[in-house]
């Protein structure tokens, strides 16, 4: 019996089911609280975590100076502080279930989804050689020296067994995506630096699933033979090429299927979250790496779902995605300060400062090591600041906080141990190297990134200059990163965009990039009124010598009345409103329009000045054009 | 002049220098390749390489390797052949940075480079870059692409001259004229562009030489 009804008093007095029992009188007014229990609750934490967002942007100085993943650790130690003292108990610990199969998703999906592939593609040996190799270096290293302290006695650590340390070392070694994306959003580095961290970040987790569960297993297994170690070599090849394989099939399937959804674009944005979730999870089934699942389908779909899409679907899929990672990110914060607080630890001097100690320092060797070696094939040698920023960027966090309390008690004793231990490190990572991370860029002079509006000449400029180095390789007789790029450009254009794209003609980045920004700027224009500037074929009727006149008012009066009478009203309601379809985007349709004629008093404009008997044209500007 | 593994003279630049002998040789065997054993090389022992047809400013590549200010004679205009010293004068264009190299050779570095880019834009070698030089390149770049109509590369790169415009004159007055791109706005226009480091081709590689026929 609904509440509602009862508060109304329109309901029917409950009649008794036969055998006596004591009647109550009519509720007026009812709480019932345990129904909506679940989605109450996780409605109030995202809530909470937004508005933490909304207050820390309140004061406009603090993101700058701390980043947001601190401040909401804080809030959330604050929440777990609350609780804790409230109801005596440890508070709700974040379920690793929740973690990996909701939380982290969305935040992964959003990285690969925005990937500067070029860049990602270009660096790909180096990447996957710090994540791979790195990780392994780490997580040994840091497993056989925290061994070698536990046998100290002195510490009351002789329990602790080779394997237990070993699978400790290699869940703390995995840099954490999540942390990297969180403190690298404000600093701003190079492109470069910033694919090189945060690309470790995300292979990793192929190696991080494959040694947690080896050692995992191993450590319940009473012998380990040969046999063992090689079947664990075999799967992390088909953790992480499964991985993969699975993404990037989901991918073409993702596109193909967007190939068919012009009749229904309402729902194009869900199918591409459908299938990213799909190969995470079925990549999770598999016990492969969700992680890069998600990412290769999101960077295989990003290229063909963006053509066969509306332009509101795509702006739809971006604002969602972004949406969904922000608030997941936000959470995991939160969660891990509630986490925090309660009675799941112990604390043991040497076992932490030595764990956290060792963290740094094999991190620091690792890189520094793994980037000699790495200098030597590559042709843009990595300098020592940009192997500290690496180091440095190192970040750990919800990942290993997750992989640590999923540990069996049974096996772990000492679990509560490793869970105070890694609280520690991410803490000390995510506060301090995360908070210290931007003056020292600073003060290292580290180039950064200039997030510059593309222009249609640096498009040309850079197509240009391809074609130019490939030549120079064909000429040279050499094939480089052009030429597989080439080999794999023309097998898209053959087969995959004729099977996954709607309407196939090929396209160049430059026309496409002209076409967008003319877009952007005819509404612009459109908007903000600014027809002065516009060249029309009315102010170009006079010539003087193949220069343009400027132009008298009257003429200005003429433009602007022949604009005003043909610019359409940008904003207009929509009458009705239908669920299953939206009215035409009026706009673009507009936008097109003013396009087209600004191309067309453009065209005109040149062909006048052709005509002349000049051997040059040149271009002249009634004010500052775009 | 022609003898293999003869440098340039040095001190006419620094990108003479430095050139290691392995890439030399690998080098001098595939300017043998392309000659047919002769000593030069002339326009049309490009036509063998078979994958240069796909790309679409081939004309422009191989006219850099013949432009006279590319190989530092001095003097301007076209040469009708080169030998294996002007083939290496052209591919140390390409050699990637050193890591102990200054500020100041890095600069002079990047410019060398530029000019090199500048010379391929700049076809009737006048020193600027005009407007019709300009939609020329572009409609090379577009060539490849049969469905795109001439009208569209002339309105990108009319579009494109006035972002070079406006970015290395800023507002204009309205009688002022803009006449084309000279060395010192293309240097203006590629500040952001990490050129030093994109502009290089690997020579370590020697094994996978492509055979032309």
């Amino acid at each position: 019996q609904l509440p509602g009804a009862a508060a109304m008093g329109t309901g029917t007095p409950p009649s008794p089911s036969g055998t006596a029992f004591e009647e109550t009188r009519l509720h007026v007014f009812t709480l019932d609280y345990p129904h909506v229990q679940i989605p109450f609750e996780i409605t109030l934490w995202i809530l909470l975590a937004s508005l933490a967002k909304i207050g820390f942007h309140l004061y406009h100085k603090l993101p700058s100076i701390v980043p947001e993943s601190c401040l909401l650790i804080l809030v959330g130690l604050l929440l777990g502080g609350i609780i804790f003292g409230a109801e005596e108990k440890s508070p709700p610990v974040m379920n690793s279930d929740v973690f990996f199969l909701y939380l982290l998703p969305p935040i992964v999906l959003d990285a690969g989804y925005f990937m500067p592939t070029r860049l990602f593609f270009e660096n790909f040996g180096t990447i996957f050689w710090y994540a791979v190799v790195g990780t392994l270096w780490n997580a040994i290293g840091i497993g056989i020296s925290l061994y070698g302290i536990c046998q100290i006695s002195a510490f009351g650590l002789t329990d602790i067994t080779l394997l237990q340390n070993l699978l400790f070392g290699s869940l703390i070694s995995a840099v954490d995506p999540v942390a990297v994306l969180a403190v690298f959003e404000n600093i701003h580095v190079n492109e470069q630096l910033y694919i090189l961290v945060f690309g470790e970040s995300l292979l990793n987790d192929a190696i991080t699933v494959v040694l947690y569960n080896l050692f995992k297993s191993f450590c319940q297994m009473r012998t380990i033979k040969v046999i063992d170690i090689f079947a664990g070599i075999a799967n992390f090849f088909i953790v992480g090429i499964g991985g993969v394989l699975i993404g990037i099939l989901l991918g073409f399937v993702a596109a193909f299927t967007t190939r068919f959804t012009h009749k229904i674009r309402v729902i194009e944005p869900l199918f591409v979250f459908l299938y990213s979730y799909l190969s995470y999870i079925t990549a999770e089934m598999f016990h492969l790496s969700g992680i890069m699942a998600i990412t290769a389908c999101a960077m295989t779909m990003n290229k063909y779902v963006e053509e066969n899409v509306s332009q509101k679907s795509y702006t739809t899929i971006k604002y969602f995605m972004k949406m969904l990672s922000s608030v997941s990110e936000t959470l995991i914060f939160i969660f891990m300060g509630v986490s925090t607080v309660g009675k799941n630890h112990e604390w043991n001097w040497a076992f932490v400062s030595f764990t956290l100690l060792f963290c740094l320092i094999w991190r620091a060797l690792g890189v520094f090591v793994l980037t000699q070696i790495i200098n030597v094939f590559r042709t843009i040698p990595l300098t020592f600041k940009d192997q500290f920023i690496i180091a440095y960027g190192g970040l750990r966090g919800a990942i290993c906080f997750s992989l640590v309390f999923l540990l069996p008690p049974a096996v772990f004793p000492r679990k509560k141990l490793f869970i105070t231990a890694v609280i520690v490190v991410i803490f000390f990572t995510v506060f301090i190297q995360g908070i210290t991370i931007r003056p020292l860029v600073e003060f290292l002079d580290v180039k950064r990134s200039n997030k510059k509006q593309p222009a249609v000449s640096e498009e040309i400029y850079n197509r240009f200059f391809d074609h130019v180095k490939t030549g120079i390789e064909d000429v040279c007789g050499h094939w480089g990163h052009n030429f597989w790029r080439d080999k794999f450009k023309k097998f898209d254009n053959k087969y995959l965009r004729r099977l996954l794209i709607r309407e196939n003609q090929p396209k160049s980045s430059i026309v496409s990039l002209y076409k967008k920004l003319e877009i952007k700027h005819a509404i612009e224009m459109a908007e903000s009124g600014m027809i002065s500037k516009v060249p029309s074929s009315v102010s170009l009727s006079d010539y003087h010598e193949g220069k343009i006149k400027p132009l008298s008012p009257t003429e200005m009066e003429n433009m602007r009345e022949i604009l005003t009478k043909n610019l359409y009203q940008i904003r207009h309601r929509t009458m009705s409103y239908n669920r299953h379809s939206l009215a035409a985007d009026a706009s673009e349709k507009q936008a097109k329009e003013i396009l087209i004629r600004r191309r067309h008093s453009l065209r005109e404009s040149l062909r006048k000045t052709n005509s002349l008997s000049r051997d040059r044209p040149v271009l002249a500007f009634c004010g500052g054009f775009l | 002049r022609g003898v293999p593994g003869a440098f340039p003279a040095p001190g006419t630049s620094l990108l003479s220098l430095a050139v290691t002998s392995e890439q030399i040789e690998h080098l001098h065997r595939r300017f043998k390749q392309l000659s047919q054993d002769q000593l030069t090389i002339r326009k049309e022992n490009f036509d063998s390489i078979p994958d240069l047809e796909f790309n679409p400013i081939r004309g422009k590549i191989v006219h850099a390797f013949f432009d006279k200010r590319n190989l530092r004679q001095g003097s301007d205009g076209l040469a009708d052949e080169i030998n294996f010293e002007d083939f290496l004068t052209i591919m140390s264009y390409f050699r990637p940075i050193e890591m102990n190299m200054d500020e100041e050779q890095l600069d002079r570095f990047r410019k060398e480079k530029l000019k090199f880019l500048f010379h391929m834009y700049d076809s009737d070698h006048d020193g600027k870059i005009t407007l019709q030089e300009y939609r020329n390149v572009v409609e090379e770049l577009l060539s490849g692409n049969p469905h795109l109509e001439k009208e569209s590369a002339r309105s990108i790169a009319d579009g494109a001259m006035m972002e070079a415009a406006s970015i290395c004159v800023g507002q204009m007055g309205p009688d002022q004229v803009y006449e084309g791109i000279t060395f010192e706005d293309f240097l203006k226009m590629w500040q952001g562009i990490d050129i030093e480091t994109k502009m290089h081709v690997r020579f370590l590689n020697v094994d996978t030489i492509a055979h032309c026929y």
